[in-house]
């Protein structure tokens, strides 16, 4: 019985659905009065029905498959990339109570399922029978790749600060001090997430006025809905990773509890919009060359920074 | 000027006449000539070759062939004429493309509309007309538009017939192994606007572009031959009608002209008010244009935000936001009403208040300016080249503004110097438009001043003063007028017959066409992501482009 709750309500489907719904709205509303308008309006207080709105009417479109296309590829990967990204939410400790799965290797699961993502995405990209989605895929492909490998090492510090891969052990032991240490690795690791979330400066496969709208060119209707349910849990899943990884998840002053949780994944988000709306994007060329030649080499100083610090504050954890 | 008056003679010439203050029209006996006069022109000094443009006349069976060329740094300039038949299999002449580079797709242009076939020419195809239209010279005077338009179905046929045609083959000739491909950045393209471009790529490096314009081809300076004299306004601000004023402002100071009238001087300031408006308004849309290609929209936004109070002004004038149809042959169409004044000075203010938070995030925004600076560079020697104007001119240091070179309205008591920047990089133009954003706004404050002195002096009556009768017949003759349009140099050639009440030919120089011709030269060996950057700093408008 637990399970199906839990499957299903909390943190299943029905709390995903929800997020996504809520984080499409905040992502409008906060960004209105950067650009000077007013954003969502006019259909329920301060325009929060209008996602439920946008979803619904997407969902009943037409899903136009165009006659060339990989059928494999083009109409189940999107399925498949949804349910890869909604997994992680599995692994985190959203409350003491919680995770879902207890295991060893938590921090294992978020990267892995978190990373492969882009990489499905790409396959969409080649399914269709378009030139510019072709494009997008490529585009998807080169900036994953680059910028994993430095989400990956500035992911695994906090574990070799606490010395393991367990997501609950690491919300436990994390502390003030702790936070200090890994401020390098906070801040890596939120660079390397615009890159890997495809957010500006960053958006280059999704550069509508480059190659019309990337891999998801040849998408509408229910099929196009999956894929950008997919994206906004992958942001769910993201910053979820950065609250339990650096920010201690549950933990709060005066209190621990899920809402604390929920403040530090809107601190994240509103960060990031604020960046989207005074940033251009950046070419491909000089997005491989910030990252292979400045991102990744601190990434590695910052792992040496945590071993060092591990040594020399922490030696009796 | 006598240099070229002594070059001239050289050649057997009808005539050679002063044409205002830095004009030198002169006619060719016989259109052999004409390269050897443009190459001697060119190692004058004259390197530009501003537009070439045939006048049909039937009557006399002849196409006279127009051509100016402008110095852009002595500011000496010459209106060359020659005769060439008129008939089909006889209409050649020498194509000027080897020696003045910028008259490449000027003479497709007149291939296209007259069938004059140009010798030598490097790439001689139709440009702008449709299938439909293709070897069937629109814009003679013998060409009948009424029977063309009853069988529409049959040319779109035509049409849909030869784009497939070319999509089957035009990958025919690449390697299937490598990674070549022909893209079209076309019309249904979320940045490209109406035009399409052919890319021709390899990965994402470009390889060859080839610009495939004509998508908004209104077919204007027809258009404006079967409207009167007035009404032809209309057609004359769909230029583009960001800046609609000072299009109008050109072809209304042709008409006065040959005419004859003189405006009054309050007509002459109020047209400097309206054209700094439109000019600012089109500089504001310019601006959010460059930084939307680049992926942030904010910058389009607070733009239209202060835009806004501007429209507002025309609004309160003439009615219109847009096309506002608010300047006519003779002055200015409508009175001042010193409340609309008011309006202005909300617009000035918010401005003011506003400007600076935009310089700061935006102007000086460091990933703009990492990738701006690399692409998109014209030297000096291409502005002169290429027949560049205004802020690709500027831009690249070349110190030409027709409100300082020739000036016209009442920019002779106007306040202004040269804005350049000496780069000519993409993000040097990006700057440009800024400080002529600001250096309009200077403008206008001072015509603002200027008009409310007058009024309140007794000078000026605004609601008198503002039209001078201009006959609704004129007599025969022709006329040119330069102004500087908001995207760059517009030149209008107005030939009138004896009491006609129509225009009977009006030649519209566009300044995005000179530009879009640079656009392969600019975006060879760049990648796919450059294409929107360079084609937003260009500051082209398709309206233009096209007519």
């Amino acid at each position: 019985m637990e399970t199906v709750i839990q499957a299903f309500v909390f943190p299943g489907l029905l709390y995903v659905l929800l997020w996504t719904v809520g984080l499409f709205w905040f992502f409008r509303k906060f960004m209105a009065p950067l650009h000077k308008r007013v954003g969502p309006y006019f259909n329920g207080p301060h325009g929060s029905y209008q996602t439920l709105f946008d979803l619904s009417k997407l969902l009943t479109k037409e899903s136009i498959t165009p006659k060339g296309v990989n059928p494999y590829l083009f109409s189940i990967m999107p399925l498949l990339a949804v349910i890869t990204v909604m997994l992680p939410a599995a692994f985190i400790p959203w409350t003491e109570s919680t995770p879902v799965v207890h295991t060893e290797y938590g921090l294992l699961a978020l990267i892995v399922l978190i990373g492969i993502e882009p990489f499905l995405l790409f396959l969409t990209g080649f399914g269709s029978d378009n030139k510019y989605s072709f494009l997008g895929g490529i585009r998807v492909l080169s900036q994953a790749i680059s910028m994993e490998t430095a989400f990956f090492l500035a992911a695994l510090s906090p574990a070799l600060l606490f010395g393991t891969l367990n997501l609950e052990v690491i919300v436990e032991k994390s502390s003030w001090s702790s936070f200090a240490v890994l401020i390098p690795g906070f801040i890596l690791y939120f660079i390397a997430l615009l890159g890997l979330l495809e957010q500006p400066p960053f958006n280059i496969p999704d550069a509508e006025q480059e190659i019309v709208y990337g891999f998801y060119t040849e998408y509408s209707g229910t099929n196009y809905f999956m894929l950008k349910l997919a994206e906004f849990v992958e942001f769910m899943a993201v910053f979820a990773g950065v609250a339990t990884l650096f920010m201690g998840a549950y933990k709060g002053i005066l209190w621990d509890g899920y809402s604390w949780f929920f403040l530090k994944m809107m601190f994240v988000a509103v960060v990031m919009m604020t960046i989207r709306a005074a940033t251009p994007r950046i070419t491909l060329k000089q997005m491989l060359r910030f990252s292979w030649r400045y991102l990744v080499p601190i990434s590695l100083l910052n792992v040496a920074w945590v071993m060092l610090a591990k040594n020399l504050f922490f030696a009796g954890a | 000027m006598e240099a070229i008056k002594t070059l001239l003679g050289k050649f057997e010439t009808e005539y050679v006449e002063d044409y205002k203050k830095i004009w030198i029209k002169a006619k060719l006996v016989s259109s052999d000539d004409l390269t050897q006069v443009a190459e001697a022109l060119k190692a004058e000094g004259l390197r530009s070759l501003s537009t070439v443009s045939p006048t049909d006349f039937p009557d006399t069976d002849t196409i006279e062939m127009n051509y100016f060329f402008e110095d852009l740094e002595t500011k000496r300039n010459l209106w060359l004429k020659c005769d060439i038949p008129r008939e089909i299999q006889m209409c050649e002449i020498d194509s000027l493309t080897p020696i003045f580079p910028s008259a490449q797709w000027h003479e497709r242009e007149a291939f296209s509309m007259f069938g004059v076939k140009f010798r030598n020419h490097p790439d001689l195809r139709p440009i702008i007309i449709s299938e439909d239209y293709v070897g069937k010279a629109p814009y003679r005077r013998d060409f009948d538009w009424l029977e063309h338009e009853k069988d529409v179905v049959k040319h779109v046929q035509t049409i849909v017939d030869a784009f497939k045609k070319e999509q089957e083959t035009n990958e025919i000739n690449l390697d299937t192994d490598s990674s070549e491909t022909v893209l079209n950045w076309g019309p249904t393209h979320p940045a490209s606007g109406p035009i399409r471009l052919r890319i021709h790529t390899d990965g994402e490096e470009i390889i060859h572009i080839d610009p495939d314009i004509g998508y908004v081809w209104r077919a204007l300076e027809h258009l404006v031959t079967q409207k009167d004299f007035v009404g032809a306004i209309v057609a004359v601000e769909r230029l583009c009608f960001m800046d609609n004023i000072n299009s109008m402002v050109g072809y209304c100071m042709a008409v006065e002209e040959i005419a004859g009238t003189e405006i009054t001087e309050f007509a002459k300031w109020m047209r400097v008010l309206l054209g700094e408006t439109a000019r600012i308004s089109s500089h504001f849309m310019g601006m959010g244009g460059f930084f939307n290609n680049l992926g942030l929209h904010t910058m389009g936004m607070w733009n239209m935000d202060m835009r806004e109070y501007f429209l507002d002004f025309l609004e309160s004038y003439s009615g219109a936001r847009i096309a506002t149809a608010s300047i006519e042959p003779g002055g200015v169409r409508y009175g001042l009403d010193m409340a609309m004044l008011d309006e202005l000075q909300k617009a000035l203010d918010k401005f003011d208040g506003g400007i600076d938070d935009v310089e700061m995030i935006f102007e000086k925004n460091p990933t703009m300016r990492i990738r701006a600076r690399e692409v998109g560079i014209l030297s000096a020697e291409d502005v002169h080249t290429y027949g560049l104007s205004g802020i690709m001119a500027r831009g690249s240091g070349v110190k030409t503004d027709i409100r300082l070179d020739e000036p016209y309205a009442a920019y002779d008591q106007v306040e202004m110097e040269y804005i350049t920047t000496s780069d000519g990089t993409a993000a040097d133009r990006f700057t440009m438009l800024f400080r002529e954003l600001k250096q309009s706004v200077k403008i206008l404050k001072q015509a603002k001043k200027r008009i409310e002195e007058g009024v309140a002096s007794g000078e000026f009556a605004p609601t008198k003063d503002h039209m001078v009768k201009v006959p609704k017949k004129l007599p025969a003759g022709e006329a040119i007028s330069r102004v500087e349009w908001a995207r760059g140099e517009v030149l209008m050639h107005l030939v009138t017959e004896e009491k006609a009440k129509s225009p009977y030919r009006l030649k519209m120089r566009a300044p995005s066409f000179n530009h879009t011709m640079m656009l392969n030269m600019l975006l060879e060996g760049k990648t796919l992501s450059d294409v929107p950057l360079v084609m937003g700093s260009l500051y082209v408008c398709q309206g233009d482009l096209d007519r």
